[in-house]
């Protein structure tokens, strides 16, 4: 059941039960009250009815003693001259309005008889009881005579000793009773017994008997004897007297039935009034579930609804701050109060749904030389100067734009631009903004910005391929050198593309356009020359020197890697076995891929270029990813074992990146461990990569391997590494990658090649120590 | 009634005395009888009048005058018994006037309303229980009873009355006024001898004293 009709029916039956018992108590006491009352007034009734009869009596007995005490009656008694007797009588009687009158012998013989059918001579009814003296002179009795009731008073004629009684008697009859009745506004009924029979020859009950059982009765025996008894009997009309009650009952019912139907409306009017509000609060309930928190709760009460109303408006501003702060955590830069990646997508997604109007322009800014204010001013003036260009970015605000930081020192901005807008125009504004150098503590730092734009639609219509397009005009910006780059198509490499690019690159390999370059390793400890990597570029005949970035993962990718690593071990060993026999011995490597060990005929290319070019194979090195290992570890170990086999150098790069071959480490036949860049440049800054290069290092030494740090670009980067015993190191801080000409030239310049210094044996080290080595390989991973 | 019989005893041997004086002049020498009336339990009936009627000879009546008083608004004596022919007078010893009268057969009478002496007296000529009232006071009540003998007692508080009868025939009656119905007439033979009588009175019942003297 609603609570609505809940309330309103538990209402209306409270009142209900309310009224019927008020009017039930009521009822009750009007009854009882009238019954008491009928019985006050039959006490009354019966008292007065009482003293009259005593009045009747005392005149009886005052008329008869006259009669009797008149001396000429008395002559007449004893002369028994029984007409004047009889003519006395009703003369005495006549006065008073009796109704009989009889003067009898003292044995009860009538002598002269009035005003009923006796005559003398004739024994009177009451002849027995006068005779026995059951009649005391003066009191009064009763006479049942004819069908009559009289009420009598019999006296003695004295002269002076008794000789007669005088009986005089009113007649009950039904006038009597009214008049008696009368004063008391009673119901008088006689009722006579004649031997066992009862007869009710008086009654001044209205209708008969017809409404008796509603009648309430007092009786007054009057004579009671053996064959006569006689019963007056008082009564009243309950119902009568119930009437001025029921007229007030009558009103009160009334009065309950409007209270009724009144309680009814008020009982619904109230349970509205609480219920509608109780609706509204489960309907602003279910709207804040939903996550909205800006219902309005509209319920302006004192009572406790309007509390909760309150309440609820409160919870739904705090729900909302919370809400707001957690979407912040989630979409928010915590520095910058920008929008994070994620948030920014979301914005971006958004607003291409809704630009119909005109373009939307992305811009994704690259931060240049952001990794070196935070080496050398740290991380703090870092933080300042992004906060700075992040509020660059977004002074002033413009409507459907957005700001984000995507990573470290990368931005990405978005805006609506108006219908033919020149997106360019938008994008090289953008970047004068940011070629001004951030103010930091007074200090003007240059922030290299390079930005990269793409516009939608005409670039892409999505947002994760707006931002793709965006990144790629940022990576052709950054090769390029240049501070600002738009999207072309071109920049996406299509797949025909592709397949032009490897046909480029087989022409490449047959025209001779890829170039070695050399980037030394050297000795920490003495900065001379100890070795070189060998890298590759690409002298592209349309588009200039290209990086390994842009042809080497699409070579893995399609697998012509391999061809790229024969041609390069060959040319390698070729200027190996040259720098042989001119004298110096400048051990290189090359980088080995994936495919390259997954290839069984590798190690045969090996040896054939060595054979091929008379290179002392010890003066080849090969660096093996430890990605190298995962698709097919035990091929991986098998070649490795007969490239070692072979008696070239084995050289794990990028180590550090990929724990999980590391257990393989110390079942491989390495010689060399390269401890990649990224820990190298962070170490310095970073307590805990500080020591997970650390330990990198005693356990490269432990496992008997020479540990290089890839990466160096600081003196106090190398003096730290020199410190935790590194061997070698390679980075910008002493040469960067040279093509051969130059690189020769350095070498001379320099004269900085020298004997290695090489470690000992490997098998030695893992004779004299292999329990070492095993508990710190277990160390290591930790 | 019977608390009253101390006062009339005094009277009564009087009374007798006179009527054996006339006996005595018939030279006739007479006996003596003695007669005990008793009420219920033994107790003497005082008032009570025992009569000797002779049953062979008729007395002559006789001449006599008899006092009957009225005295704090009662008759004094409450009974009399005279010879027929007596005259009685009613003397009033109250302050206050009485009316007596008489609705008895053997005597009816009225005399006015009177103080002090009445001028004559009533002569009761024919016998029988004559009741005396009052007209004026209910209350008053006297019984005069008149007989044909000079043979008669009342009963003192000795209980015994004493008579002296000549020799003959004789009814002898008792009545009382507290009697309910007439004790039988007892024949009594006196001869030269003594003699003692004795009766028991049922006075239990209603009263009626003029039935008891019939
Ligand atoms: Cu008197």
């Amino acid at each position: 059941m609603l609570l609505r009709t809940r309330i309103a029916v538990t209402f209306f039956l409270l009142v209900a039960a309310v009224l019927a018992t008020a009017l039930a108590v009521v009822s009750a006491a009007n009854r009882h009250n009238a019954e008491r009352e009928v019985g006050r007034q039959l006490d009354v009734g019966a008292r007065v009815f009482m003293r009259a009869m005593e009045t009747n009596r005392e005149q009886l007995t005052q008329a008869a003693q006259a009669v009797a005490a008149d001396y000429a009656f008395k002559e007449a008694v004893a002369l028994r001259d029984t007409d004047t007797l009889a003519s006395a009588l009703q003369n005495a009687g006549s006065r008073l309005g009796a109704a009989v009158e009889v003067l009898t012998t003292l044995h009860g013989r009538v002598l002269a008889a009035s005003g009923i059918n006796i005559k003398p001579g004739m024994t009177f009814p009451l002849a027995r009881l006068l005779r026995a003296r059951g009649v005391q002179e003066g009191n009064s009795t009763i006479m049942v005579a004819d069908g009559r009731i009289y009420q009598l008073v019999a006296v003695q004629v004295r002269s002076p000793l008794p000789v007669a009684w005088v009986v005089m008697g009113f007649a009950l009859d039904t006038k009597a009773a009214r008049e008696l009745a009368a004063p008391t506004a009673l119901a008088l009924t006689m009722s006579v017994r004649s031997g066992s029979v009862w007869t009710t020859p008086i009654t001044t009950v209205p209708d008969g008997g017809a409404r008796r059982g509603e009648l309430v009765t007092r009786s007054i025996t009057l004579v009671k004897r053996p064959r006569l008894e006689v019963v007056a009997t008082l009564s009243r009309s309950l119902t009568a007297a119930l009437a001025p009650f029921e007229r007030l009952t009558r009103v009160l019912y009334l009065i309950a039935g409007a209270s009724l139907v009144g309680s009814a409306f008020a009982a619904f009017w109230l349970a509205r009034n609480i219920t509608r509000p109780l609706r509204q609060l489960t309907d602003a309930v279910d709207h804040i579930r939903g996550g909205a928190y800006d219902v309005p709760v509209s319920i302006h009460r004192r009572d406790e609804l309007g509390v909760l109303a309150e309440g609820l408006q409160v919870m739904q501003r705090a729900v909302s701050t919370r809400d707001q702060a957690i979407r912040r955590l989630a979409y928010d830069d915590p520095l910058t109060g920008l929008m994070n990646r994620t948030a920014f997508v979301e914005a971006l997604t958004a607003a291409l749904g809704a630009a119909s109007a005109g373009p939307v322009a992305v811009a994704l800014i690259n931060l240049h030389r952001f990794k070196r204010i935070n080496e050398h001013l740290g991380f703090a003036v870092g933080d300042a100067v992004l906060v700075k260009i992040a509020a660059r970015l977004t002074a002033p605000p413009a409507a459907g734009a957005a700001v984000a930081r995507l990573n470290a020192d990368q931005f990405a901005l978005f805006a609506h631009l108006p219908p033919g807008a020149d997106a360019t125009a938008w994008g090289l504004a953008l970047q004068s903004r940011l070629a001004e150098p951030a103010v930091v503590h007074a200090q003007p730092l240059d922030v290299h910005a390079t930005i990269g734009l793409a516009t939608a639609p005409a670039d892409a219509a999505v947002a994760e391929d707006l931002m793709r397009c965006a990144d790629l005009a940022l990576e052709f910006a950054r090769r390029e050198k240049r501070a600002f780059a738009a999207y072309l198509p071109t920049l996406t490499p299509s797949a025909r593309d592709q397949l032009s690019l490897l046909g480029e690159l087989r022409r490449a390999l047959d025209a001779d356009e890829l170039r070695l370059y050399f980037q030394p390793k050297w000795e920490i400890s003495s900065r001379r020359i100890a070795a070189a990597e060998v890298l590759l570029r690409w002298q592209h005949p349309a588009r200039g020197l290209l990086g390994p970035g842009v042809f080497l993962p699409f070579a893995e990718q399609t697998g012509f890697i391999r061809q790229i690593t024969r041609w390069t071990l060959d040319r390698a060993a070729a200027q190996g076995a040259a720098w042989q026999k001119a004298g110096v011995a400048l051990p290189l490597a090359i980088n080995v891929t994936v495919d390259d060990l997954a290839d069984t005929g590798f190690h045969l290319s090996v040896a054939r270029a060595l054979e091929h070019h008379g290179l002392d194979p010890a003066l080849l090195t090969l660096e093996v990813t430890e990605s190298g290992f995962i698709d097919d570890p035990k091929q991986a170990l098998r070649m490795l074992q007969a490239l070692a086999a072979l008696g070239v150098k084995l050289s794990i790069d990028d180590f550090g990146t990929g724990y999980s071959s590391l257990s393989h480490l110390a079942h491989l036949p390495v010689d060399e461990v390269k401890i990649d860049q990224s820990f190298v440049r962070q170490f310095e800054a970073d307590p805990e990569v500080a020591a997970v290069v650390r330990s990198a290092i005693d356990m490269g030494h432990r496992l008997g391997l020479r540990v290089v740090a890839e990466g160096i670009e600081t003196e106090s980067a190398a003096a730290l590494l020199g410190g935790m015993h590194c061997d070698l190191g390679q980075g910008f801080l002493i040469a960067k990658p040279m093509p051969l000409a130059q690189f020769e030239s350095w070498l001379r310049g320099r004269d900085r090649v020298a004997a290695l210094a090489v470690p000992a044996a490997r098998a030695d080290v893992a004779g004299a120590s292999g329990s070492r080595r095993r508990r710190a390989i277990k160390v290591f991973p930790a | 009634m019977n608390r009253r019989r101390s006062i009339r005893a005094a009277l009564a041997p009087a009374v007798v005395g006179i009527g054996a004086l006339l006996c005595g002049a018939g030279g006739v020498r007479a006996a003596p009888v003695t007669v005990q009336v008793t009420a219920g339990g033994g107790a003497p009936a005082v008032d009570a009048v025992v009569v000797f009627e002779p049953r062979d000879r008729v007395p002559p009546p006789a001449h006599a005058d008899a006092i009957i008083d009225q005295i704090h608004k009662r008759f004094v004596p409450h009974v009399t018994v005279i010879r027929t022919g007596t005259s009685v007078t009613f003397p009033n010893s109250d302050r206050i006037r009485h009316q007596v009268y008489s609705f008895s057969p053997a005597k009816v009478f009225s005399m006015k309303l009177y103080a002090g002496s009445p001028k004559r007296a009533v002569v009761f000529d024919k016998p029988g229980l004559v009741v005396l009232g009052c007209n004026i006071h209910d209350t008053m009540l006297a019984f005069v009873l008149v007989v044909n003998t000079p043979y008669f007692a009342k009963i003192p508080a000795s209980g015994t009355a004493s008579f002296d009868l000549p020799p003959g025939r004789y009814s002898m009656r008792v009545w009382d006024e507290a009697l309910a119905a007439p004790v039988p007439a007892r024949p009594v033979v006196v001869a030269a001898a003594p003699l003692q009588l004795s009766i028991a009175l049922d006075l239990a019942g209603t009263h009626d004293p003029v039935a008891a003297w019939p």
